[in-house]
């Protein structure tokens, strides 16, 4: 698939030291319109919308935020920490939406299965679709989402209201 | 059959060429703003040349803006008002910029080339920011993630205790540019020489894994500054200051100071931590209170069955110090926060607010 000149612009911004440190793109070495459309594919085949994820993600978060660095427990198996840090960083799609730096890890008890992602993450996916490259810090694979998060997404699925 | 082919080969080559240098004289001239003039505050000209961003021309005119991000477009701190008309706001200085500003002629000097004569305004106070050449004399962890870094200045440097500065770093590994962060000096504002700084390691970001796993004693760095709101108002109320992490930075110097003026105010300082592991300057704190009856340090663990042996407060700041507001009952207070956003949020919203405190007596820095 051709690329847009628009996205290697915005790929460009998502190697590492541009944005952040280790950039968003882990070892994928794909151009980002393969990157996107993989992970498109994927959540299709998995019944799920980004929108969803977000919400889910976004739940997980705000809930997490409660305890100031302190491990929160949400539904029957999770267990959320958020480490937050001053300062905001940019949307790499240069659309100028800025995240706060919010890193959030959740842990399944019962799995022994852990997520990484970040509030940046949760807009990447919501609004572009982008899960972040393979390898990358916060790249999270949208099955493991299914398998960690199963429970939760039940109960997220109560109170959604699709857009 | 070659031969065409190295005839194609050279020919498209030879246009290629062409196209090329073509398009390096178009932008030569499309780019090329000649020289410029910027009128700062109707008193200072400035000739230039056209075609940089405002942040970087003023800069190279040692007028120096505060940025967090180093120009980036990520932090929204480098504020002025152009009078002349350059055209209208752009989609990535929107996030920034309230309806007011928009109206006034604000923009963000990072955004925005200088490709005519300009009519710029900015706070008087920023003439007087400097550049300076800091080299490390000393780097030490306080906590597992957190860093003391001392620097000696190569001049003095004239501060409000609270105040931060720009720590601009190298490039180094991956990392093809500088990059300029804000970090509050925790060193009294009586020493002109020297700063200290509290860095905690952030995952993932540039700036503070060079400092926690690159950089040496007897390196050299360089900083603007002093910037900021953040300093102790004068007034006769009580102070509560709240800090969390290295949040205690800006706290430090203004507490040194007011060890100067022997607290003529009654002071409360709560330090929000998950462990012992996460307190530091414990015994200074604890020295300046047992000198001064109206300084109280209030240290509280929200994880306290990690600490055995802990015997101060446990739980949340923001429960910690409703309850000592509570117990004091109503009091004229002003509030300084410094921490992470959500702790910020949770101390005005939750707690602060309920106490009767309005905005005008909450501070806390902009650039969290």
């Amino acid at each position: 698939m051709k690329q847009e000149p628009e996205l290697t612009k915005i790929q460009e911004l998502m190697r590492p030291g541009k944005l952040s440190a280790t950039g968003f793109l882990g070892e994928d070495r794909r151009p980002l319109s393969e990157i996107l459309e993989e992970d498109r594919l994927a959540l299709y085949n998995l019944g799920l919308s980004c929108h969803f994820i977000a919400h889910v993600l976004e739940k997980l978060m705000y809930k997490g935020r409660e305890g100031f660095g302190n491990p929160v427990k949400a539904g029957v198996d999770l267990v959320i920490t958020v480490d937050e840090n001053r300062g905001v960083i940019p949307c790499p799609f240069r659309h100028g939406y800025l995240a706060k730096k919010i890193d959030v890890a959740v842990k399944n008890v019962e799995k022994s299965k852990q997520l990484r992602f970040s509030d940046l993450s949760i807009h990447l996916i919501k609004e572009h679709g982008f899960f972040q490259g393979k390898g990358s810090v916060y790249r999270i694979e949208p099955q493991e989402i299914l398998n960690t998060l199963d429970s939760f997404i039940k109960d997220c699925l109560r109170d959604y209201q699709a857009p | 059959m070659i031969f065409e082919v190295l005839v194609t080969v050279v020919v498209v080559g030879g246009i290629s060429a062409i196209l090329s240098a073509l398009l390096s004289v178009s932008d030569a001239i499309v780019n090329n703003y000649g020289d410029v003039k910027i009128t700062v505050n109707k008193k200072r000209n400035i000739d230039t040349t056209g075609g940089s961003t405002l942040l970087s021309t003023l800069g190279t005119e040692k007028i120096f803006l505060p940025s967090a991000c180093g120009g980036k477009g990520s932090c929204g701190l480098c504020k002025a008002r152009v009078v002349t008309d350059i055209g209208p706001v752009f989609p990535t200085e929107t996030p920034y910029l309230n309806k007011e500003e928009i109206k006034s002629g604000v923009r963000l000097a990072c955004q925005i080339k200088v490709k005519k004569d300009l009519e710029i305004e900015i706070p008087e106070e920023l003439f007087n920011i400097r550049e300076y050449q800091a080299r490390v004399i000393s780097l030490h962890d306080v906590t597992y993630d957190i860093k003391e870094l001392n620097l000696v200045l190569n001049g003095d440097i004239s501060f409000k205790a609270g105040q931060y500065i720009q720590l601009v770093v190298p490039p180094y590994g991956k990392i093809k540019e500088s990059t300029m962060r804000a970090y509050s000096i925790s060193s009294p504002s009586s020493q002109k020489r020297t700063i200290q700084l509290l860095i905690r390691l952030v995952p993932n970001g540039i700036v503070t894994t060079y400092i926690h796993k690159h950089l040496n004693e007897g390196d050299e760095l360089r900083i603007l500054g002093p910037f900021g709101e953040f300093y102790l108002r004068h007034s006769s109320s009580d102070i509560v200051f709240v800090a969390g992490g290295s949040g205690l930075a800006p706290v430090k110097a203004i507490v040194h100071e007011m060890v100067k003026t022997g607290f003529e105010r009654k002071t409360y300082f709560f330090f929000g931590a998950r462990t012992t592991a996460d307190l530091m300057y414990t015994d200074l704190f604890r020295r300046i209170e047992s000198k001064y009856d109206n300084f109280h340090y209030i240290p509280a663990l929200s994880a306290p069955d990690d600490s055995p042996g802990w015997k101060g407060e446990t739980g949340l700041i923001t429960d910690v110090m409703d309850s000592y507001l509570t117990k004091q009952g109503s009091r004229e207070r002003e509030a300084y926060l410094c921490g992470s956003p959500g702790m910020i949020e949770a101390c005005i919203n939750g707690v602060l607010k309920k106490h009767g405190l309005t905005e005008n007596e909450i501070f806390y820095d902009k650039f969290g």
